[in-house]
């Protein structure tokens, strides 16, 4: 069984190793022990020559690219988030254009009204020809939508990906069809269907619910390239209201690097 | 000019809990290397361990609101330089780090003494036996040696007593130089 001072010794010489944390009591009991004890007192001789010639080991530097890396980063975090500044501009110059007379404001608002009613009189006087063509482009337009639709809803990945690429070539997006492909992009398992989809909104990029609904698909997708699709559209869109979803995602730790470059950069481009 | 912000770590880290972000800078300069020699004795390697280092500090951004008012900026960095740590090797399945053959060597700056080859010998046998330990025995001699950490900082880090963390250093040590001599046995004959 070991000695129990010896076991007190194994503490006191670690300690002795490092400056300052041995005081004079303990370097005293210590030194009386390795007289008496000669286990200890090699042990002491050659562990200590070892840890005395890891101090000769050369000491590494990181690379210059570690720095730039960090500054671009802490760059793209401290961007202030952009809030509601182009509205506010607006607003002023509408308040210039208007007058402030209520009787020049009801004059106006008469001139507004004569002119809808003279405007809706002659639409009204169009033939029946002209409305009959207008039906039945709006019946074929509803079948491909409603052809779309079922399609996105499909079991397959392969037909899910032909109904994103039908709505792509739709000439217009209906609302359904917005709200089916921004379901694809939150909820669909299939990484090219979300990829696709979010290419095939490309088309309403200044869509409000689109962008409000990519935001939050942005920190739950953990697909790279999705993340990178998604930064993409609202560097397209310049949606200046997700530069904080997007430094968040810059200060995910476990994001992939080339996602954070992209990010890193987009938080740049919408900046400006 | 630059000016030397005389602000302590923790003053600088209760700023970027508070919302400042850009008090971080002053903590990368000072910690940065710090971090990155910690991760290169660990792993071996020089990308991964500029990889860890720029995650410790994204993870201090992102949990900044952890930072309690209390406590010691060291240890807390240090901890969440464990975790980084833990959750590379998890990854990656680096349990044992790079071998002598991937290992990245470091050019060492310091004069070459004449009888150079034989301590170069013994250094290159010195960084293996330590490369050889287990993940945690190699963590112990590294905080302790190379860090510049006292033992009761190194308590705070690993949740232990002081008393603990010397035993272990002991120990630690103690291994790594059995190693050392096997290998210096293999060499020779």
């Amino acid at each position: 069984m070991m000695d129990p001072t010896c076991e007190q010794a194994k503490a006191l010489m670690a300690a002795a190793w490092m400056p300052g944390e041995l005081n004079e009591a303990q370097a005293s009991w210590l030194h009386m022990h390795l007289t008496g004890c000669a286990a200890c007192s090699e042990e002491m001789v050659l562990l200590g020559n070892m840890w005395q010639r890891l101090g000769d080991l050369p000491v590494p530097e990181p690379s210059p690219a570690l720095r730039e890396r960090w500054e671009q980063t802490l760059q793209a975090l401290t961007v202030p988030q952009y809030t509601h500044a182009r509205p506010a501009a607006r607003s002023a110059w509408w308040r210039n254009f208007w007058p402030a007379n209520p009787a020049w404001q009801m004059a106006i608002a008469a001139l507004c009204l004569a002119v809808g009613l003279g405007a809706g009189f002659s639409m009204h006087r169009g033939d029946a020809e002209r409305d009959e063509v207008a039906r039945l482009r709006d019946e074929v337009a509803s079948t491909k939508e409603m052809v779309a639709l079922s399609l996105l809803q499909q079991q397959s990945a392969v037909d899910r990906l032909r109904g994103v690429d039908y709505s792509a070539r739709m000439p217009s997006m209906e609302p359904q069809v917005i709200s089916a492909l921004v379901q694809a992009v939150n909820l669909d398992a299939n990484v090219n269907v979300r990829l696709a989809a979010i290419d095939a909104l490309g088309k309403v990029a200044n869509n409000t619910r689109v962008l409000e609904s990519f935001q939050e698909a942005l920190p739950r997708e953990n697909s790279p390239m999705v993340q990178a699709a998604l930064i993409d559209y609202f560097v397209q869109a310049h949606d200046r209201n997700a530069v904080g979803t997007i430094q968040d995602l810059v200060a995910k730790p476990d994001v992939n690097p080339t996602v954070r470059e992209r990010a890193t950069y987009a938080v740049h481009q919408l900046a400006q | 000019m630059s000016t030397v912000n005389t602000s302590s770590d923790h003053e600088l880290m209760t700023a970027v809990a508070g919302g400042d972000l850009h008090s971080m800078s002053e903590l990368y300069e000072r910690r940065h290397k710090a971090l990155f020699r910690f991760f290169f004795r660990l792993s071996g390697r020089q990308s991964p361990a500029e990889d860890l280092t720029h995650e410790v500090f994204l993870r201090m951004i992102r949990y900044r609101h952890t930072y309690q008012s209390g406590e010691m900026f060291e240890a807390w960095m240090y901890r969440i330089a464990r975790n980084v740590f833990a959750d590379h090797t998890k990854k990656h399945r680096l349990e044992i780090p790079a071998a002598e053959g991937q290992m990245e060597m470091i050019e060492s700056s310091r004069p070459t003494p004449h009888d150079s080859a034989v301590k170069e010998q013994d250094l290159t046998l010195l960084r293996r036996a330590l490369r050889e330990l287990p993940a945690e025995k190699r963590e112990l001699i590294v905080l302790s040696r190379f860090q510049g950490l006292s033992y009761e900082a190194m308590g705070r880090i690993l949740g232990c007593e002081s008393g603990t963390v010397k035993v272990r250093v002991f120990r630690a040590m103690k291994e790594m130089g059995q190693v050392f001599h096997n290998l210096r046995r293999e060499k020779a004959s």
